[in-house]
């Protein structure tokens, strides 16, 4: 399982920190101090010494657009021990959730990170829920201490594109 | 200009009647209430504004957030003073109310007037901060009216449960002279986060103030400059006609003993002429023409101006008088060539003909004086001294030319 799941990085997914819109990025009951780009951003998630907190309690709600359309493969999440989260709902193409409504609806996927997995290991997810994703919303239940501050030192995604039109790259045709 | 979100829970209940804030505390407060309103929807046209009540009944939701101020306004008509204030329903409600907001980018905000007593616990009422702030909702208390013990301590709690880098605050509005809304337009609630001001708050603020506001004049210069400017100007022109007119004054009674006494050298003492002249003349004409003479003949008898300033003055009182001009023309060449020159004109100032004829042109003086006569005794007893005086002046003219060139 594992060696397949390492395997299917190497082959064809992406990391997809690159079409991420980072304009749209929202991360709800974050600590102003350790905040989502700790995690997220290219360079800033190696670093383990910074990461992103939840602040008024264990949860967090993490909301990702993307620049295009992708289907999402596998998410790999980095954290200590002791308060590196738990579970992790994923939910594709819902805006502007709130805490209040995560359970309204089922999730796309669940993860429950195990000791093991926290320390940067990729899970795979169920493809098949994920071929036409504009949005993720990582919804991050709990930790493993069940202490009130959640940290989290990496969140990777691995997926690939779907053949878009970029607009940015569309020209005018000049008129003759 | 932040793109907002607020719901205002307003306090209705049975301790709104009191009238310790004029007119009553709840008519305090929907006045404030209005301001609110029109402060948030000036700042962006975007931003939207709710109302609910806390007391009553029950919680109730009068409008939910619009950018309508005549909606909002409307709904303040005909509300009822009765029960009590709930607040943790009331900010529960509120939150819900911002969920679903038609534009979810915009912030959320509360504001909530706290007049009457809380009977929740403090932790209840943390917990509902902190759920605040978990959401991102900012809050900013209102207290005044009734002050029981624990009353502040809850509220400064529940603060700190939501403050989030600084977005809410807590006022606290004692009963006194001034009215509630006076009091939060300086507040932050009013002027935003650290934004400066909203336009409309410093309006408020100018208008709230009443009649003279600190500004000159009574009038804003930011409302009405160019009244503000008119106004400041004629100032400055009576201002200075009136030193004139005391100028004048003073210099009639310096003048008549300086014109006598003084023999301070043969220009000098033509300009002391024409300066007497002048004072004299002053009688004669009007008050303009007289200020004129009178700042004429400060510059003349000062003989520190410089060479320059007598020039002018001479070349305005030779205009009327050929042989006068004459005269002065010749002071002005020996003010540029050397003292040789100036034997001449000593010569010429010793032709008591001369001088008499022309003192005889100058209007307003008799030379047949006694004073007059005196004088050019003096003068031509000086000539030879008065020559090494005009060297001596020449010397200090010539100097001061050169010290203006460095």
């Amino acid at each position: 399982m594992s060696g397949d799941s390492a395997s299917a990085i190497q082959r064809s997914q992406v990391d997809l920190v690159d079409f991420i819109d980072w304009s749209g990025v929202e991360c709800l009951n974050q600590s102003t101090s350790h905040s989502l780009p700790n995690a997220l951003k290219q360079g800033y998630r190696e670093d383990d010494g910074l990461n992103l907190e939840s602040d008024a309690d264990e949860q967090l709600l993490i909301y990702i657009p993307f620049t295009q359309v992708i289907k999402l493969h596998s998410l790999l999440v980095k954290g200590p021990e002791e308060e590196g989260p738990k579970t992790v709902k994923l939910y594709s193409n819902k805006e502007n959730m709130g805490f209040g409504n995560v359970n309204d609806f089922p999730p796309s996927d669940t993860a429950v990170l195990s000791p093991d997995d926290i320390k940067g290991k990729p899970i795979v997810l169920k493809y098949v829920k994920f071929q036409n994703v504009r949005s993720l919303t990582i919804f991050i239940e709990d930790n493993h201490s069940g202490s009130d501050i959640t940290k989290v030192q990496k969140i990777a995604l691995f997926g690939t594109t779907v053949e878009t039109t970029d607009m940015k790259g569309l020209k005018k045709i000049e008129d003759h | 200009m932040v793109l907002e979100a607020t719901m205002i829970c307003i306090d209705n209940s049975e301790w709104m009647r009191n009238g310790d804030y004029a007119p009553s505390r709840f008519e305090a407060q929907a006045e404030a209430v209005n301001l609110i309103c029109g402060a948030k929807t000036q700042s962006n046209p975007e931003n939207t504004v709710g109302i609910l009540t806390m007391a009553g009944k029950g919680v109730r939701v009068l409008v939910t957030p619009t950018s309508d101020l005549g909606k909002i306004l409307a709904c303040m008509h005909g509300l009822e003073i009765g029960g009590e204030m709930n607040l943790a329903s009331g900010i529960q409600v509120a939150q819900l109310a911002l969920k679903h907001r038609q534009n979810k980018k915009q912030q959320q905000r509360i504001i909530v007037f706290c007049g009457s007593p809380i009977k929740h616990e403090k932790k209840l009422i943390e917990m509902i901060g902190k759920k605040l702030k978990k959401n991102s909702v900012a809050l900013d208390i209102i207290n005044f009216g009734e002050q029981d013990d624990g009353k502040i301590e809850k509220l400064e709690a529940l603060l700190a449960a939501v403050n989030n880098n600084d977005t809410s605050h807590i006022v606290h509005v004692p009963t006194g002279s001034s009215a509630l809304s006076d009091v939060l337009i300086n507040t932050p609630i009013f002027t935003g986060d650290g934004e400066g001001g909203s336009g409309f708050a410093a309006a408020a603020a100018a208008a709230a103030a009443g009649g003279l506001s600190g500004f000159d004049f009574g009038v804003d210069p930011n409302l009405d400059p160019e009244l503000a400017l008119a106004l400041r100007v004629s100032m400055e022109e009576e201002r200075a006609r009136q030193e004139a007119a005391a100028k004048k004054a003073a210099e009639e009674a310096a003048k008549q003993e300086k014109g006598e006494g003084q023999p301070s050298g043969t220009q000098d003492a033509m300009m002391t002429e024409r300066a007497n002249a002048a004072t004299s003349e002053v009688d004669n004409k009007d008050d303009e023409n007289a200020l004129l003479q009178q700042a004429l003949a400060m510059s003349m008898d000062d003989p520190d101006s410089g060479h320059e300033t007598q020039d002018t003055d001479m070349s305005d009182a030779a205009a009327d008088d050929p042989e006068l001009a004459l005269a002065l023309q010749l002071s002005v060449q020996d003010g540029t060539k050397d003292s040789s020159s100036q034997s001449d004109m000593s010569k010429l100032l010793a032709d008591q003909s001369f001088v008499s004829s022309i003192l005889a042109s100058l209007p307003g003086v008799d030379p047949n004086d006694p004073s007059v006569k005196n004088l050019l005794d003096s003068i031509q007893s000086q000539t030879g001294a008065s020559g090494s005086n005009i060297s001596s002046q020449q010397k200090n003219e010539e100097k001061e030319p050169k010290e203006d060139e460095k």
